[in-house]
């Protein structure tokens, strides 16, 4: 490995399982038409609790996009992951599986609340029935590594293998932890989160959330850098990124869509949102220092946008601080207000974002957010069209974390 | 007490339910001395078929069951352990 | 950018005994700690027994907050992480807290918790339709698995990189692995390596009994746990927690610390077969011990020991035997290989940071900790495994190396006074 030039990470896949979407198409259809689909939630067993709205992934057909034998050992949450992984690797030209060499693709995924519902049916044989009533897939479906177990299965992938179990933040560690095996020879990582937080015990769970929107109304429930701001709302979903050596994709004469160009990332600890604004700035900093990218070069940044109000200050005075005078004159949005938090899904469906909008020229817009009262440049209502080179995707978790990653758009970095 | 023997319709219902297996009854007829690995039946999915019988049954099945390697030597296995026991 | 990276303090919470000393002890006396279960009422299972940590937060001076609301496995995980800051005499205060990381790993994380919190709310199993009310204030620190390093990170200020690693059982080993880039690479320069579980607990048990995958020695707790012995029959569940800190060399030397070793390369390779199965030809297992080698440029015949995955079921046991036949050649016939969860047991996660700690501890004390319970040879394993009494050697390179479900296969070198470094 010593002896390779370190590679850089291109992005040559995207695949997306989002409550507004399951094809990239639409998902950019749908993000730039700023369309919000945050709605009562419908999972069986969850009417009752107060917790009422969510992202719900709602058109995906599991059962068209996964054999059987994988779908009864399996919960939602690596359903999605799986399929969103199929997509991706489609999307990169890598989906007739049977790799030449299996130790040149690793899988790497970011995890924040693992098979709930695949669980819960489980406990409730044990503690209703018996422990003799405890099926065999228990021990391989609750557990947080069982997507990335599950798609180097079903690909053939022995590369580096990992998991990040993590709060949101850790959706943009896991994405970078991939960049970082490809620099270190891996020639592609599939990468990425998709969650499904919307099982009735799992929802109890995050109740305890002090930070969860309770708001009944799907249109006024998750509004960040507003004063109405009351929280964030929970969603499912996720996305899969194909990440590559550059120079292997350029060899196989495959798209590269962008690159990941630099990451950081600190703790602050949790629900302290306040100092949020620091670990923030500084993830800023530390990611566009491995990027080599000065602060006048981001032209659209994904915000956390978590919707609490010191969280919300804390974010726009971290992007002050991190990139200046510039911070505030910046293209800033956050399509996740139409579809809600996936937790660690969340940045990767922002970063399949942040790619979608460099490649089409345009900042979608923030959804059910009209009236800002932090000085950002928030794009609202409609897409605002923009050359855009380099993005910047910002994520902060709930038990504490910050990260910041920087891409560049693919066409611009061929040397 | 009535002997219910395991037939092979079952069988294939088992494995449809416990490992996402589709196999049409007929097939695993005339296959009966097929592997189970080449139906993509694996041992999780095997110990998953002996767990709903031993349940539906309420009788622990021999720590052979779940060795089988096909599913006429399977079914031979539950049965004669089913009628033993009756 | 490489840096060096030194293991400049470790701890440890495991089945016999609290604290890398009593651990030791029980390792070096090849002593076993697996009993009956008595963390709740195991009747009605297929495996009954398992290694416990009899575990007093009280006597560890645990934070309050933590010893009345944190989960087990946390409490196990502050203890550990305690004791190896302390060990390592690093004062935290003094340093520049952003590059301060932490990386933990486990298997499980609040699974216990959301159990005992589950039955609350269905009555019992009752219910799918579960009632939130009955649900405890602190239930959210239990579903969020980065609970486990966001506590230790809070313990000792440290606002650098902070990541939980979940990949089955080779958490601890990837969350050394995770660390020990994020300090080489130059992300931190002190990170906090380690893992915990405590998955002694009703669905834990029975999902593992589910798939036979545990041993049913219920008679004979104490020689339950058999790895390599032609009599295994499963491994046995345990508990516990295991934290290094690990340093920039540079910067340890710096302050005068005391290093054990240096850990000299890590690697991790899926295996893409199945998610609880595993080979007879340990290819990929061996693909991570050749990696690890290549990155220290070890020659494979300068191998001292190898602290095996060693589980105790007859897949994994002849699986890792082919493993290190292949990457050490003949060599592997004269290398020591023994597996200590035949006296701590199996706690999923944890236990790769656990045996790291054993190996840093074989290292100090130049004793290869022996197999317990290893009476009669199986011919499809036939190394050395060090049966039943621990035996002086010198040791200078060392492997770690594990399996998890999920496919996951890991491999940690650690290199001592004398042994190779890059």
């Amino acid at each position: 490995m010593s002896t390779q030039r370190p590679g850089r990470a291109a992005v040559t896949g995207i695949g997306v399982i989002a409550p507004n979407a399951t094809r990239v198409d639409a998902y950019w259809k749908s993000l730039r038409e700023g369309l919000g689909v945050l709605d009562r939630i419908t999972r069986e067993g969850c009417d009752h609790l107060p917790l009422r709205v969510a992202g719900e992934v709602r058109d995906f057909d599991a059962a068209a996009l996964i054999e059987e034998r994988f779908l009864v050992q399996t919960d939602r949450f690596s359903h999605f992951a799986m399929a969103a992984a199929a997509l991706a690797l489609d999307d990169a030209g890598l989906g007739s599986g049977d790799p030449a060499d299996p130790y040149s693709i690793g899988v790497v995924t970011a995890a924040g609340s693992g098979g709930g519902e695949f669980g819960q049916r489980e406990l409730q044989k044990l503690w209703g029935q018996g422990s003799k009533f405890v099926g065999p897939y228990q021990s391989i479906a609750w557990f947080y590594a069982a997507s990335t177990g599950q798609i180097s299965i079903r690909g053939g992938f022995k590369g580096p293998c990992g998991v990040v179990a993590s709060d949101e933040a850790g959706g943009l560690d896991a994405v970078a932890h991939a960049a970082r095996a490809v620099g270190r020879g891996t020639g592609a990582v599939v990468v990425g989160a998709a969650e499904a937080p919307l099982a009735p015990y799992s929802m109890v769970c995050q109740l305890g959330y002090p930070d969860l929107s309770t708001v009944e109304e799907p249109d006024r429930a998750y509004r960040p850098f507003t004063r109405a701001a009351c929280g964030f709302v929970p969603a499912e979903g996720g996305a899969m990124l194909v990440v590559e050596d550059e120079a292997q994709a350029r060899d196989r004469g495959t798209a590269v869509r962008a690159v990941v160009a630099g990451h950081a990332a600190t703790f602050t600890g949790a629900s302290r949102w306040e100092q949020s604004r620091e670990g923030l700035a500084r993830a800023i900093r530390g990611a566009l220092d491995e990027a080599g990218c000065a602060p006048e070069e981001i032209d659209v940044v994904f915000a956390d946008a978590l919707g609490v109000p010191e969280a919300d200050r804390a974010e726009a005075l971290a992007i002050a601080d991190a990139l200046g005078a510039h911070g505030t004159r910046v293209p800033v949005t956050a399509p996740k207000t139409g579809i809600g938090r996936a937790y660690c899904g969340a940045p990767l469906l922002d970063i399949a974002a942040a790619v979608l909008a460099m490649e089409h020229g345009q900042v979608p817009p923030t959804p059910n957010v009209f009236d800002i009262c932090h000085d950002l440049d928030l794009v609202m209502s409609r897409a605002r069209p923009a050359e855009l080179r380099t993005a910047l995707v910002l994520s902060r978790g709930l038990m504490g974390s910050n990260a910041a990653l920087v891409l560049r758009r693919g066409g611009d970095c061929a040397r | 007490m009535i002997t219910t023997e395991v037939t092979l319709d079952e069988l294939a219902t088992l494995m449809k339910k416990a490992a996402g297996i589709t196999v049409d009854p007929k097939e695993l007829k005339q296959a009966a001395d097929t592997p189970f690995a080449s139906f993509g039946l694996d041992s999780l999915g095997l110990l998953g078929i002996v767990g709903e019988l031993e349940n539906r049954y309420s009788r622990p099945l021999p720590p052979d069951a779940e060795r089988c390697k096909t599913p006429r030597e399977f079914l031979d296995l539950v049965n004669n352990t089913l009628k033993a026991g009756a | 950018m490489t840096r060096r990276v030194a293991v400049t303090g470790i701890g440890v919470v495991a089945p016999g005994g609290t604290g890398a000393a009593a651990f030791w002890d029980l390792l070096a006396g090849g002593r076993t700690a697996t009993r009956g279960i008595t963390l709740f009422d195991p009747a009605g299972l297929r495996s009954r027994i398992a290694a416990e940590c009899d575990f007093d937060p009280l006597a560890h001076g645990l934070d309050p907050e933590l010893r009345d609301h944190a989960d087990r496995y946390i409490q196990f995980a502050a203890v550990a992480a305690e004791e190896a800051v302390s060990d390592s005499g690093l004062d935290t205060g003094q340093e520049d807290p952003w590059r301060i990381g932490v990386s933990l790993g486990s298997a499980v994380g609040g699974t216990t918790r959301l159990e005992h919190d589950y039955v609350l709310v269905s009555e019992g199993g009752q219910r799918w339709d579960v009632d939130h009310r009955a649900a405890e204030p602190q239930l959210h620190l239990a579903f969020s698995p980065s609970t486990l390093a966001s506590v230790v990170a809070e313990q000792f200020g440290a606002k650098g990189p902070v990541q939980t690693v979940s990949t089955g059982c080779t958490s601890g080993l990837d969350a050394v692995g995770y660390a020990f880039h994020t300090v080489a690479e130059g992300r931190a320069d002190v990170c906090m390596a380690g893992a915990s579980d405590s998955p002694i607990s009703p669905i834990t048990m029975a999902c593992f009994d589910a798939i036979k995958a545990t041993s049913p020695n219920n008679d004979d707790p104490e020689h339950a746990s058999r790895p390599f012995d032609a009599h295994r029959n499963g491994f046995v569940m345990g508990e516990g927690a295991a934290v290094l800190v690990l340093e920039e060399y540079e910067h340890a030397r710096a302050r005068g610390a005391h290093v054990y070793c240096e850990i000299g390369g890590y690697a991790t390779y899926g295996n893409a077969y199945h998610m609880t199965g595993l080979t007879g030809e340990g290819l990929e297992m061996a693909r991570a011990i050749d990696t690890t080698l290549d990155q220290a440029r070890l020659d494979p015949t300068l191998i001292d020991y190898v602290n095996a995955h060693g589980s105790g079921t007859r897949q994994n046991d002849r699986h890792e035997t082919a493993a290190v036949k292949r990457s050490l050649g003949a060599h592997a016939y004269d290398t020591p290989m023994s597996s200590i969860k035949s006296m701590v047991g199996h706690s999923l996660g944890a236990i790769g940071a656990i045996e790291v700690v054993a190996c840093v501890l074989a290292i100090t004390h130049q004793v290869v900790p022996p197999t317990a319970n290893y009476e009669t040879p199986d011919p499809e394993c036939d190394l050395d495994y060090v049966p039943r009494t621990a035996r002086p050697r010198k040791l200078r390179n060392v492997l770690s190396v594990g399996s998890g479900f999920g496919g996951f296969q890991s491999a940690v070198l650690l290199t001592g006074p004398g042994g190779r470094t890059r």
